[in-house]
Parts: C-alpha cells; structure tokens; sequence
C-alpha cells in the first residue's frame, strides 16, 4: 500500500497533498486528496471523508468549495477520494458521465462486468479509512462523511449502513431516494441488477427506515434553484418524511435560489465543517 | 590605662547596682540595642567613652569589616582553637566586660586576651592615629569626646556605635598562656602550677569549659538586666508625666490663687474709697449747718443790740415823744420777741453709728477656694462616618482652664423651615466630652448643643453643630436582579424617606469560607442600581449600604447571585393580558378561557396584539444563553426583541425582532425563522421539545438549539445596534417554561 505524492501545496498554515496509490478493491491506480491541518504536525486530528458527485475527481473538491480555512481553524483532515474506478478497461465504462467511470454511486457492484473493480463502498468505509489511519496522524476514532449530490448519497448510506462509525454526517443536494429517480435506477440496475429489493440496500431513504437510532446528526442544504431538484433526481421531500417518521433529526435548509453548482457548496461549506466540527471535536 | 578604664566602671558601681555592669551592648546585636536604648543611655555612654579613653582606637573594631583584621582575627581563632572569628569578637569584648564588671575575674580575662591586644596594637597604631586625628582631633576631657561622639554617632548612624564596645584595655605581659582554671581560687592558672601547693586540693575545670559557664552566667545576668532596664525606662517616663501634671497643677491653682487675691483687693480698695468720701461729704454738710446757725444767731445778736440802744435813747426823749416812740418801740420789740430764737443745735458733733459692710469681701474670700463657673465649650463637626442608623458621636471639648463636673447635651431634629418653637428639646447629662446619642430617626438631621456646669455654674451654650444620623438600610429588590457570567445588575429600594448621598455595594464569594472571602466594595453610586463585573461560575453574596456625611448605613440584607449563565425576569409591564405568568416567575401560560376580547389601547410597553411577554436581560455584551421548555404540538415563538419593539405588531414581523416561531397545523410542524417577516426554508424532523437561544454580542448572532439532541436550527447574523431582550409569545393555549441561569453547553460554543 505504498503512497505516492503527486502534489503538495501549503494552504492555511496547513498542507494540501494528492496521493496515488494501487486500491485493492477496485484493482486499479486511484487517486485521493488529503488536507492535513497546521494541528496535524502536533497532534491527531478527526477525519472527515468528501464523497463528490458525478463525473468529479479528487480535484474538483479541494479547488472549488473554499474549505480550507474552516478545515484549518477546527483542525480537520479532510480526506477527498475519487468518484469510481479508473482505467479498467470496462466496456462502457466511458460512454456516459452518469455511468461507469466518474459515476461509481458508492456501491459494491454485483454485476458483471463490474463487480470486480467497482466496490466503492468498501474501497471508501474499508481500504480507505484503513490507509488514512496508517499512514497520517489521524484519530481513527473520529470519523465523519459528508458529500454533494451522489456523494450526498454516498455519505448519507455509508453513515446509515454503519452506525456510529461515522460522528456525523450532511449532505449538499443529496441524491436521497435513488431507487426512485432516473440517475439511480440507472446505476443499480447496471451495478446491482435488476433485483431492485437489493438497491433498498443502498438507498437513503429505505436506510432509514431500518436505522436502529444511534444518535446521527444530519445536515442537508440543498438549492431551491437546484435543476437536479426539479428534475426529480434529489427527492430530498422523501428522506425528510423517513426521517420525520424515524425521528432522525435532520436539519434540511432551502437555500433560496442557489443551484446544484460548487458556488452553492463554497457558500455553506462553512456550516457544514462547523457541523462535524461540532461532532469531531466535542 | 588599665587603672582609668577600672577606676570609672568602679565610680559607677558606686551610684548604680553592681548588676548594671554586666550589660554590654556589644554582647547584643547593635540593632537590638538601640531598641532597648530608643534615647541614648547617658551611663552606658559615659562607659564607653571612658573606656576608649583608654586610647584603644575603637578602630580595632572595624576589625571585623577589614580584611587585614580578619586574617588576624583567623589568626587569633588558630592560636586559640576558636572556630570562627565572630565568636572570637564577642570573646574579646566579653573578656572586657568581665574585666570592668566582675571584679572576681580579672586575672584570668586579661592574660588570655593579651597576645591579641599586642598584635593589634603592632598591626594597627599608624592608621589608628591618624583616624584618630581626623576624626576626634585629639582626645579632651570626657565632656568634650562625649559631644565629639555624639557627633560621630550621628554622622556615622547606628553602626558607628558597634565601635565604641570594642575597648581592649592594655594589659602586661605574660610568659605563658593560662589554660586551667581554679573554681576555687576563681583564677586561670598554667597546667604546671596545678601541682603547686596553693592549687593542690582545689577543685580544676579546663580554662574554655570556665569561659562557658562565665559567659552563660554573664548572659542570663545580662538578660535580666535588660528586662529591668526597661520597667526602670518605663517607669521613668511614668514619673516624668507625673512631674508634668503636677506642675501643670500647681501652676493652674497658682494663678486661681492670684487672681482671686487680686480681686479681693480690688474690692477693698474701692470700699475703702467709697468710706472716705462718704465721711468727707457728711463732715461738709455738718459743718455747713453750723456755719450758718452762727451767722443767723450773730444777726439775731446784732438785732437785739440795736434794740436796746433805740430802747434806751428812748428813755432820754421828752414825755410826748417818749410815749409816741414807746409805742411804735414796744409793737417793734413785741414782735421781735415773737420770733423764736433757734438755739438748738442744727449738726450733732458725734458720729452716727457707722457700719461696714463687708460681706461681698467674705464672699469673694470664701470664693478662693472654689471654682469659677466654665465658659461654653466649643462643640466639634460631627466626624464622617461616624454615625450609626439610630444614633451619632458628638464631641465637644472645654478651655482647658475650666473645671467642669457635667455637661448638658441637648438637640432636637431639624426639620425644615418650621419654627423651632415648639419643639421637643432633649437633653442628656454626661461628664465625658462626648456622647453617643442613641434612638434617633436614621437619615435625620440633629442639631446640638451643649453647657458645661460645676458647682460654682453653668456656662453659656456652645454654638448649635448639626449632626446627621446614617441612613437605615437599602433593600435590595431580590427578584429583580440580572445576571450573566461576567456581571449582575443589582437594584435596590433606598430605605430612607430622605435622599441619600450615595451607594455602596459589596461583595464577596459566597463559596470561599466565612472570614476568609474579600470583599469587594463598588463606593460612590448615584443612583439605587449598580453593574457589578464579576468571575463566572461564581456565587456572591451582594449586600448595599446607603451613605451620607454621617456614615454607612448597616448592610443590606444579602442577594445572592449565581454568575452561571445568565438570568433574567420577565417584565410584567410587557405581558400581554391574556398571558399569566406562574409564581416562580418562569412559567408562561395562555389559559384555555379567553377573556373577554377588551379593546386594548396601543401601548409603548405592553403587547397588546401578539400574546407575548418580554424578559430583561442583563445589558451586558456578552453570551447569554437560556432555554425554553415547549410542548411540540404548541404554536409558539421565542426570540430577542429591542425593548421598543412595536408591541402591537407580531415578533419577528419587523426588523426590531428576531425569532424562531413554530406553528402546528394539520399534523405538520411548521419551524419559521423570522426577522422582518421574512424566514429561511428550513425543514426540522424532530420537533424540539426544549429549545436553547444563544444571543453572542461578541459575534453578532443569535442562535436557536434542539437541546436534547444537541441540534443546531439556525443562526441569525444581527448586529443589534442596542441591547435586545427575550420574548416569549404564545399563538394557542399552553405554556411555555423558562431555564435560566445554566452554563452554556458544550455544543453551542460552535456557534
């Protein structure tokens, strides 16, 4: 499990780094970024994971939303993998930026051609943290999730399939019922598929329902000008009434006029960094 | 040399108890010494001079400051086995004392010392004479080196009197060393004279052991000579007051006498003049009576005279003119005779019985030995704070001549433009110059006065000093104190009818055990509150004193303040009528029955359209946190509002307000964040049943928590430009329930 740097950059009195290195479960090169904090250097920091969303790298995160002053001030590392497999010569893989590479939905698929590289939810709850824990100066038992529209999903069924692995977790228009919208019915039945009692596995909102009730702190901001929203590919309305049913607690914003895009994220990243904050570092 | 510095200490003994010479100050710290001596002992001086007369350079007692002296001194300590040099110091000047003192010891003191002096002597007679020249000029009589010293002493300071004890006087010298001594011969003999006959059966103690002892012996001897230096000093002084006021005495008695004689003279004398005239002018008046009588009988003898020469020519006349003179001669005589001749004497020669009255000048003799009656004494200002709720120190004083057996105090309040007339006077008798007047009103003013009487009379009254009793004590109004961690407002009633001069509030840590807590005094407020800075997580007892120029009223009775968040009371003012508020104070409840809808006049203070109730909070800038208990089925809003927020408007509808509002409607919670009618869309899946409000002044913001799982709802950025308030509002029947007082969570500091 050697690490291999591609970059380091000084930001925040911290460090900004990408690694490469050979990921076991998906049997490929992948790339991460990791922010360690100017506390980093003294001491063990949580770590909070960034699941991005659709057709995003470990880049698009770590240069668009602006985090690193928060991350710095509450001493966080922010761990920052990418969104599927690379380069694995999948058929199709390429064909469509909602399907195959940049598109792995944070499933462990069980389909053929796919099953064997593109297990992102074990690569991002198992190899990952177990990487991250090895090889930085993190507290392994301090751990958060948080993501934006298929990560949003992602981070919502990594803290739900596991509680209290996860401190806390918020979203940024979370994809939040995906049996029930075009992008998700599309992706599980390709990974999982066609069984959709298997996707329930994977859904947010089905998650829920079955959630035993350890303490989970959600966070959900979601544009109110989000196209994503209208189209139907959010869903957020269901998750809200699981939750309400559950008695989840779940604090869902409508920001008034925001969209789906990175400036939304980079306005309410604050809040949302407060929140594990809040959770990390009791 | 060595006879003069035995001869003086034996003159002494003669006039002082032989005890005294077993003191030597240089035994002692010189420090301590003065203290025991605060004015210069005339007798320990005279010793000292003398024995420097001995021309021994009290230069060999810089000895131990000099470094030549104390290689010397090592020297010295070597050759006598002596551990250290200070130890030797005291040796040699114990040895001196010995020598002037106890005249038992001589022989063995002064051989033992000798080898030293002979060094010193060598080691240090040219710079000695020369110091000696500078500093003394030469040595005179004993009269003249005492000023000279004193004049050293006082150039030199204290430690120039360390010098003056170091007086070895000089010694012959001795082949050999003595290192026995014979307890009973009480001399210091050589080890080989031991066999001699004269201290064959005499009892032998080793030469050091017997310096011991002596030296023991001279201190506890020494001890209590210092003890006994002192009652004398003390007693000394004692006499010294006694001879004073004797003195005093006499001379006041003195001058009574004289006075008193010189105005029995006065009297006589002036009696003696007023005798004198009286008599002269009685001796005029008697005289003139007589004067006159002789003249009048003188005219009457000259009368009659004539008479009878007309008579007898008369007779000589012829018969005719006889008869017709006859006739007119003997009418003339017969009427002459008629009138009576006054032959009695007008003025009696004698005296009349004159008596002296001299019994004003007994008086005044029986009068010598009394007493002249006192003259007014002159009444004091009342001194500030001297002065109790219910009573004041008066003091007056008398011209010291005056003998004075009481005085009456009098006073009666003073009251403001009515005529005094009528009012109650109060007296009290005392024979102190002052008097402690008790059961007077607090806050009030008095004015005093007072006579002084003996036996002889009473004396005029003194001026009228006006005195002021202290205020009673505040009250502090308990329920309506705010508090935060780092302050707490205090209010209080004043107590006194009267206004006051000020306020002062004090206060200490409640935990800290009794006595030992500080307190802490905030002087000089104006008004009845006061904004106390305090340490959070802290209880405080808080107490307030009224003052005016007569003193500090008693402490108030104590609030208690808890400086663990913040606390505040709602403002009834403010309730709307429909709102009732429970005894504790923190319980808000909209009762099912409405009153009747009664038309409400807009007001500045109380809400009269939205059901709501406002708190005061401390107005302090800093974090203040409470919570609010709710049932999750009730419409409610809870907020900060300014304190001018339009009160017939609903909270959160303008921008004077800010809060979080819940509605319950058709099984669905409806969680708004309003602030100039406007909110946030923001959906809450589990409806708080306690909601935390945190207000951060530092920050600019004002947050709303679900307590019980910690959840944060929303934050408004508001820069209140003025001190805002809590407000509770109720939209149905229900209640809502205060926490005050409790630290922040944890959680909230994220925010």
């Amino acid at each position: 499990m050697a690490l291999k740097e591609i970059s380091s950059n000084k930001c925040f009195g911290g460090l900004q780094k990408v690694f490469e290195h050979d990921s076991v479960e998906l049997n490929c090169k992948m790339k991460f970024a990791v922010y360690l904090p100017p506390k980093a250097e003294t001491g063990k920091c949580p770590a909070l994971y960034w699941l991005s969303g659709l057709s995003c790298t470990e880049q698009n995160f770590i240069s668009k939303s602006g985090y690193h002053q928060a991350a710095s001030e509450h001493g966080l590392v922010i761990v920052v993998p990418d969104t599927s497999p690379r380069g694995c010569n999948i058929e199709g893989e390429d064909e469509s930026w909602d399907f195959g590479t940049g598109a792995g939905f944070y499933v462990d698929a069980t389909e053929d051609p796919w099953k064997t590289n593109y297990r992102m939810y074990s690569y991002i709850t198992q190899e990952l943290p177990q990487l991250i824990n090895a090889n930085f100066p993190v507290d392994p038992q301090r751990m958060s999730i948080f993501g934006h529209s298929m990560g949003g999903h992602g981070a919502l069924i990594c803290a739900l399939k596991n509680p209290g692995k996860y401190k806390s977790v918020s979203a940024f228009a979370p994809i939040c019922n995906p049996v029930l919208c075009p992008w998700g019915k599309k992706a599980f039945s390709g990974y999982l598929g066609s069984d959709q009692s298997k996707w329930q596995a994977y859904d947010a909102t089905h998650l829920v329902k079955a959630y035993p009730g350890s303490q989970l702190d959600i966070l959900i901001d979601q544009g109110k000008d989000d196209q994503f929203l209208s189209d139907g590919q959010l869903l957020p309305d269901n998750f809200i009434a699981a939750c309400a049913e559950k008695k989840i607690p779940v604090v869902f914003r409508l920001q008034e006029g925001y969209d789906h895009s990175y400036y939304f994220i980079a306005t309410f990243i604050m809040d949302h960094i407060r929140h594990h904050a809040k959770y990390l570092n009791a | 040399m060595e006879e003069e510095a035995g001869e003086e200490p034996g003159l002494e003994r003669s006039t002082a108890p032989k005890d005294f010479h077993f003191y030597h100050m240089d035994l002692y710290d010189s420090e301590d010494r003065l203290q025991i001596f605060p004015e210069g002992n005339a007798r320990m001086r005279r010793e000292v001079v003398q024995a420097e007369m001995t021309k021994e350079p009290r230069e060999a007692i810089k000895v131990r400051a000099q470094r030549d002296l104390e290689e010397e001194v090592n020297e010295l300590a070597h050759l006598y086995g002596l551990e250290d040099d200070h130890e030797l110091g005291d040796e040699f000047v114990g040895e001196n004392t010995l020598r002037m003192g106890i005249s038992e010891y001589p022989p063995y003191v002064m051989r033992r010392r000798e080898p030293a002096r002979e060094q010193r002597d060598w080691q240090y007679s040219g710079e000695t004479a020369e110091t000696e020249d500078l500093s003394f000029g030469g040595w005179g009589s004993t009269g003249q080196c005492q000023d000279l010293r004193e004049a050293y002493r006082y150039t030199r300071g204290r430690s120039s009197e360390e010098y003056e004890c170091y007086v070895i006087p000089e010694e012959e010298d001795e082949e050999e060393a003595p290192d026995i001594f014979c307890v009973t011969c009480k001399t210091p003999i050589r080890a080989c004279e031991k066999v001699l006959d004269e201290h064959k059966e005499h009892e032998m103690t080793p030469l050091n052991k017997a310096l011991e002892s002596a030296k023991d012996e001279i201190h506890k001897n020494m001890f209590k000579l210092e003890k006994q230096i002192i009652e004398m000093e003390n007693f000394a002084s004692h006499l010294e007051e006694v001879f004073i006021t004797v003195e005093e005495n006499f001379g006041r008695q003195e001058q009574n006498f004289e006075s008193h004689y010189n105005e029995i003279l006065e009297t006589l004398a002036q009696k003696y003049e007023e005798k004198i005239q009286a008599l002269g002018e009685k001796k005029k008046e008697k005289l003139e009576a007589l004067y006159e009588q002789l003249v009048s009988c003188g005219e009457n003898l000259e009368t009659c005279k004539e008479l009878m020469e007309t008579i007898e020519e008369i007779c000589h006349e012829e018969k005719v003119d006889f008869m017709k003179d006859a006739v007119i001669m003997a009418d003339r005589l017969g009427q002459f005779l008629k009138t009576k001749t006054d032959v009695e004497l007008s003025a009696q020669p004698d005296f009349e019985d004159q008596t002296l009255d001299f019994s004003d000048v007994e008086q005044l003799m029986d009068s010598i030995n009394t007493i002249p009656a006192p003259s007014a004494p002159v009444i004091n200002p009342q001194v500030p704070n001297s002065a109790t709720g219910s009573s004041v120190r008066v003091c007056w004083s008398l011209y010291s001549d005056d003998t004075v057996e009481s005085y009456k105090l009098s006073y009666w309040p003073v009251t403001d433009g009515s005529p005094q007339e009528d009012q109650a006077e109060f007296t009290v008798t005392v024979k102190e110059t002052y008097c402690s007047v008790t059961n007077l009103a607090p806050n009030t003013q008095y004015e005093f006065w007072v006579t002084a009487q003996n036996r002889t009379g009473t004396s005029l009254a003194s001026e009228h000093a006006v005195y002021m009793t202290a205020p009673s004590p505040p009250i502090i109004k308990i329920r309506e104190i705010r508090s935060c961690e780092e302050a707490a407002l205090i209010c209080w009633e004043s107590g006194n009818l009267n206004p006051v001069d000020s306020y002062t509030v004090e206060l200490t840590q409640a935990e800290v055990p009794e006595g030992s807590g500080v307190t802490e005094s905030i002087v000089g407020i104006p008004t009845c509150e006061a904004l106390v800075q305090l340490q959070p997580k802290q209880s405080y007892m808080i107490y307030v004193r009224a003052l005016n120029m007569g003193g500090p009223s008693a402490r108030s009775k104590p609030a208690t303040v808890h400086t663990t968040g913040s606390c505040f009371h709602l403002n009834k003012d403010t309730c709307h009528p429909w709102l009732t508020i429970s005894e504790d104070g923190f319980t808000i409840v909209r009762s099912e029955k409405k009153t009747p809808a009664r038309e409400l006049l807009p007001s500045n203070i109380q809400f009269t359209s939205c059901v709501a109730v406002m708190g005061n909070l401390i107005p302090v800038r800093g974090r203040h946190y409470w919570e609010v208990e709710v049932d999750e089925h009730l419409d409610y809003t809870v907020g900060v509002a300014f304190e001018d927020v339009p009160k017939q408007e609903d909270l959160g509808s303008n921008c004077h307000s800010w809060c979080m509002r819940h509605t319950f409607a058709s099984s669905r919670h409806k969680y708004e964040f309003l602030h100039n009618k406007m909110t946030p869309d923001i959906r809450v899946t589990v409806p708080p049943r306690k909601i935390g409000v945190l207000l951060d002044y530092e920050n600019s913001k004002l947050s709303f928590f679900n307590v019980d799982i910690s959840q944060h709802l929303h934050t408004f950025i508001c820069q209140p430009h003025q001190f805002v308030h809590p407000c509770f509002s109720l939209g149905k029947p229900g209640c809502l329930k205060i926490h005050n007082g409790i630290s922040m969570p944890n959680h909230v500091a994220f925010y």
